[in-house]
């Protein structure tokens, strides 16, 4: 009882004393956060109101990181300016990562229809449009009295992730991919380039074109002490606990081996050979244990080697910590770590932060000829590794027009781009208004104002518009009906491969088993059918 | 003979031998308390840590790190609403699934006590109930969801309540039960022979002399309603989050956010161990008069 | 005295025939009855429920009846078998390691040396701690590099473990949440079992023997057999259940390392929306639990009359 007394008297004492957790600086940063946010307010479009909004409300379903955390926090911080705007309200549901497909697809299948929309992650779009639970949006994109959105400066990819066959069901919010991270400061230190010469025969690739590049940089900052004696160097940073997204890297690896153009006048073109991916078009059947899939887990393998340990423990707060935290010369992550680098209050590494789009490869699989081939320079894959959070409406919601005013306003350039300068929404750029001259209508000291360093933000704007705008290829998403399950079950075998529990073949092995499992049990006629929508197959 | 400290003492000098092993023990007892307490050490001073010290070793604050309140001001003022909904529901689900389970235990754990049956044994009808402990949550909660489903009840406290009642009920009958065998049927037989009805006899007269035993039992089964998981996880979404659930919240697409999960964790645990210090010697005696007299 | 006799029966008090018996009856019953129904209503009805999905197959349109196709699947995969070895693995290791450092703290707890009050108080809070934020904060504390484990380690000059990225260390990470949650639960209860012991008792086995442990396993251990029985019993069904710490601490993995039967149940009906096949992993668990419990009643169940 003592013990127990005197640790609540200690408690109180800090409460009492206080320790100063805000510091000055914070304040102003506030101040120019709101200025900011009031000039995008006045410039963005905003349509023409209906007066009936007045005084309803809807409920907007999305991802649990508070008021100022991803995804959520922009939805909180622009409702003082909804209700401006339109005299209507809405209430945020949070629900934690892990558990948005269960909740979200519970509510939507049962009669509850808690949620008039949902901010979530694409990979649900097959299961929403399977089961008619969402409304597609085309008549809003197009009424003057809704908020416009430029569709034109959407990235590609993105506009794909946010139609399904004919259809627009989605609104521009956000844009996930993943991007290459590293040491500026590192790769520009002759010490260091002179010794990768010396033991790679080349000279260090700055930034690295190719992922066995990558693979050879890796090894070797993780064998040499680049952060001072006794300190830790590891060569790379990859969040690969298993139930943690990790399976994204290896998809991104996996892309450039397995995705190749079409021949003839449109490299895009989708065959059954080529910018396929997941599954044959014509039959469902797996890829995933063909050969360049093989390579890339191999790859990977040898990756987790060329870093800590402990990476198969690491969620994305642990894996991006060593990196922010300076313990690692590079990191393969999404869109939050040069936002992170800059602000965080764990990032040692502001300034020295360098960005690259994903890396390719030289040699692609050639799926008809079942060899090998070399790509004519390097094949290069983007990739929308990620969430990308995007509102859909509800079929059930009881006023679909001021949710779709809602969602379409976020999606307006001036909204949206002003999400993406400010690190906390944790929205990542993905249109021209996000990108630089000459080619975008972005300012460097957009982000500079932001509490960017300079340099880290080109970097870090330019890799995503070289992956987003200039790539020739890209990685499909899966959307189709069961994503869930297929993803958990890739997710699950990788982290068995990569633990060492089995070979690289048998985990792909098994999660082909899977796969086909799954494919049968939803219906296989069904599935190939959603499939060939989801990536626009239409024979050849 | 009883010392001070309600434990029982070997009456005599102490040997050499004897001290020995109560320097022994007092090392165990040393260790054991470290052992006990150090997580929720490590849960208060992770609370007050910025999120770069989470991550570098600190153990003492102010000598190793920089202690910080943000965390708690973050969690108190912008989750403020949520968290005390969390605690507010995990309030309400405990108490009416405790007051539920005992209500129903109390009742059968008299007529497994004082009667007895004929078809079903009272060793089944006891058995019958204890194989409730027995039986996986992963076996009903699909069912529930889907029951919760088509009745409307998803997300709502009732549902909750009556699950974690369900849960809980056998430590009710069993313990009750107990308790009741341990007083002397003579007690009754006066009320009995002045014409009361079971039910009073019960109400008036069995049921104050089990006291401890009621309270023990109560206190176990909102204790256990508390920190009940799966099912607040399934079967709840917006209005009926229970605590234990939101401390799952603080894990999100970047991560778990440790600093956030030491706040919820010390600020689901403290109602609990309130409680618990307040009546543990309730808890002791209930625990172990249900286990021993067995 | 008649306070362990369960009850006068209906012959009882000789006074009148059957329609006291039958009033009798009707009041037993009474008392009983609400318990009984509830139970039913919430745990029979819901388990007939789990059988009967078991035997469908969750596709695109709905459920389909497939009969015994689910299990026949289960029992060619690797994934349940995984699943269910850890758990078995898990509940061993857990009730052993409880059952043993329970005991020697009620017995150092027994001798009454100073403090004994104060750590029987304190030793309650670790039941009543949520077994999800333990996990959570296992993460801080298991951390490789730099946690606090880690670090007393390193300061012994012994090389850090990767407590959650080795399918082994993982298992032993998710094991000492769990003993040290469920220890005091084992201390409380052989403490008080240990002070039914007659002081009279120990003192004659003292007279004969100077060595404590004779006494302990010739008197002590037969005497607070009951009390073992029931801990041991209980330990190792909560145990089977676990479910909040890998989902926690792990998310079963590296791989599918700490994956428990629960969590398989869990992730494929309510994540992969896989109903049938979920439920055909709870019934399995339900057949193991009945076998245990039939072995429980065998020998403990005459202790309930």
């Amino acid at each position: 009882m003592a013990k127990r007394c005197s640790t609540y008297a200690v408690l109180a004492g800090f409460l009492l004393v206080g320790t100063a957790g805000v510091s000055q600086a914070a304040a102003s940063m506030d101040e120019l956060e709101k200025s900011t946010a009031d000039k995008a307010f006045a410039a963005a479009p905003k349509g023409k109101p209906n007066p009936a909004w007045k005084g309803q409300t809807f409920t907007i379903a999305t991802l649990a990181a508070g008021p100022r955390g991803a995804i959520s926090g922009p939805l909180y911080f622009w409702k003082p300016y909804f209700e401006k705007l339109t005299g209507a309200t809405y209430r945020v549901v949070e629900i934690a990562f892990g558990d948005m497909q269960a909740k979200i697809e519970t509510d939507f299948a049962s009669g509850a229809s808690q949620y008039d929309a949902v901010v979530g992650g694409q990979f649900m779009m097959g299961d929403y449009v399977a089961n008619d639970w969402i409304i597609p949006v085309d008549k809003y994109l197009n009424d003057p009295s809704y908020p416009k959105t430029d569709l034109d400066s959407i990235a590609p990819a993105y506009k794909a992730l946010d139609r399904w066959g004919d259809h627009w069901y989605a609104f521009n919010n956000d844009h996930d991919g993943m991007i290459l991270y590293y040491r500026r400061d590192l790769f520009n230190d002759k010490k260091w380039q002179d010794q990768f010469q010396a033991k790679y025969k080349y000279a260090l690739p700055n930034p690295p074109k190719t992922w066995q590049q990558l693979l050879d940089v890796a090894s070797f900052f993780n064998s040499v002490e680049w952060n001072g004696p006794g300190k830790e160097h590891q060569g790379v940073s990859l969040h690969l606990k298993v139930g943690e997204q990790g399976f994204f890297d290896f998809l991104s690896i996996a892309a450039p081996y397995v995705v190749s153009a079409a021949p003839g006048g449109n490299p895009k073109k989708v065959t059954r050979y080529n910018n396929v991916f997941w599954f044959d078009p014509t039959d469902m059947k797996p890829l995933v244990n063909t050969a360049p899939f093989v390579k890339a887990l191999e790859t990977e393998i040898a990756l987790y080697k060329a870093g800590s340990s402990a990476q198969l423990s690491w969620a994305l707060g642990e894996a991006w910590n060593a990196f922010l935290g300076g313990q690692a010369a590079m990191c393969y992550s999404f869109g939050d770590v040069t936002p992170l680098a800059e602000s965080a209050a764990n990032s040692v590494i502001k300034a020295k932060v360098a960005a690259s789009p994903t890396p390719g490869s030289t040699e692609v699989w050639d799926f008809q000829g079942k060899k090998w081939v070399k790509a004519s320079g390097v094949n290069l894959v983007g990739n929308v590794d990620g969430a990308s959070w995007s509102g859909v409406i509800s079929r059930k919601a009881k006023n679909p027009d001021l949710v779709a005013y809602f969602l379409a306003w976020q999606g307006t350039p001036e909204i949206n781009h002003w999400n993406t300068t400010w690190g906390f929404t944790g929205i990542n750029p993905g249109t021209k208004y996000d990108f630089f001259a000459p080619f975008g209508t972005a300012k460097v000291e957009d982000y500079v104002n932001a509490g960017y360093d300079r340099q880290d933000a080109i970097d870090y704007v330019n890799a995503y518009q070289k992956q987003d705008f200039e790539y020739p290829l890209q990685l499909p998403y899966l959307r189709i009906p069961g994503t869930p399950a297929y993803l958990e079950s890739l997710d699950v075998h990788l982290s068995e491969a990569l633990s060492g529990h089995v070979s690289a073949q048998e985990a792909l092995n098994r999660i082909a088993s899977d796969w086909d499992e799954i494919t049968d049990r939803l219906g296989r006629d069904k599935q190939v059918k959603f499939y060939r929508e989801a990536i626009g197959y239409t024979g050849g | 003979m009883t010392d001070r400290d309600g434990i029982r003492r070997l009456g005599g000098v102490p040997a050499r031998s004897d001290r020995l092993k109560d320097v022994v023990a007092s090392a165990i007892l040393v260790l054991a308390a470290i052992w006990v307490l150090f997580p929720f050490y490590w849960a208060a001073i992770t609370s007050l840590k910025q999120p770069v010290d989470v991550f570098r070793l600190s153990f003492v604050p102010w000598v190793q790190f920089t202690p910080t309140l943000s965390n708690w001001r973050s969690e108190l003022f912008y989750r403020g609403s949520a968290i005390f909904g969390g605690l507010g529901n995990s309030f309400l689900i405990g108490l009416g699934a405790c007051l539920v389970a005992m209500a129903l235990g109390t009742l059968a754990g008299y007529g497994l006590a004082r009667f007895r049956y004929r078809g079903w044994r009272n060793r089944d009808i006891s058995l019958y109930f204890l194989s409730q402990r027995f039986l996986p949550p992963a076996a009903t909660i699909l069912p529930f969801f889907y029951f919760a489903q088509r009745l409307d009840l998803l997300d709502t406290r009732i549902i909750l309540i009556a699950a974690n009642a369900t849960f809980t009920m056998p430590f009710a009958v069993l313990l009750m039960r107990d308790a009741f065998h341990g007083i002397p049927i003579e007690m009754e037989e006066a009320a009995r022979v002045d014409g009361a009805s079971s039910l009073q006899i019960l109400l008036r007269i069995s049921l104050p002399l089990t006291a401890p035993t009621l309270v023990a039992a109560g206190i176990i089964s909102f204790a256990f309603t508390w920190n009940e998981f799966l099912f607040g996880f399934v079967l709840s979404y917006s209005r009926a989050v229970p605590m234990s659930v939101l401390i799952a919240g603080t894990q999100d697409v970047m991560g778990v956010q440790f600093w956030y999960v030491s706040t919820r964790l010390l600020l689901a645990i403290l109602p609990p161990a309130i409680v618990v210090l307040i009546v543990q010697r309730y808890i002791v005696t209930g625990l172990t008069l249900g286990a021993v007299k067995g | 005295m008649s306070t362990t006799l369960a009850a006068r029966g209906p012959e009882g008090d000789g006074a009148g025939g059957t329609s006291w018996r039958r009033s009798y009856h009707l009041r037993a019953w009474s008392f009983t009855a609400p318990g009984v129904v509830w139970v039913f209503a919430f745990t029979i009805f819901p388990l007939a429920h789990t059988l009967y999905l078991s035997l469908q197959s969750t596709g695109l349109g709905g459920n389909r009846f497939v009969g015994l196709r689910n299990f026949v699947r289960l029992w060619s995969d690797y994934r349940f078998w995984s699943a269910l070895r850890l758990t078995l693995t898990f509940v061993a290791v857990s009730v052993v390691v409880t059952l043993v450092v329970g005991t020697v703290l009620a017995l150092a707890v027994n001798r009454g040396v100073r403090g004994t009050r104060v750590f029987r108080t304190l030793s309650i809070l670790p039941m009543f701690a949520a077994p999800i934020a333990l996990g959570y904060l296992g993460l801080t504390i298991f951390y490789q590099q730099g946690g606090p484990i880690n670090n007393v380690l390193a300061a012994v000059g012994l090389r850090p473990v990767p407590w959650l990225s080795d399918g082994r260390w993982a298992l032993v990470s998710i094991l000492a949440v769990d003993v040290w949650q469920w220890t005091p639960f084992v201390f409380l209860v052989v403490l008080a079992a240990l002070q039914n012991v007659p002081a009279e008792l120990l003192e004659a086995a003292r007279i004969e023997t100077s060595s404590s442990w004779p006494v302990l396993t010739r008197i002590t251990f037969p005497l607070i057999r009951g009390p073992l029985g029931t801990v041991i019993i209980l330990r190792i069904v909560e145990a089977f259940k676990v479910f909040d710490i890998p989902f926690t601490l792990t998310n079963g993995g590296p791989g599918v390392a700490t994956r428990s039967l629960t969590y398989d149940v869990y992730t494929t009906g309510l994540r992969n929306q896989n109903f049938g096949y979920a439920a055909s992993i709870a019934v399995v668990m339900l057949v193991l639990v009945m076998v245990v419990a039939i072995v429980f009643y065998r020998s403990y169940g005459s202790t309930y009359e």
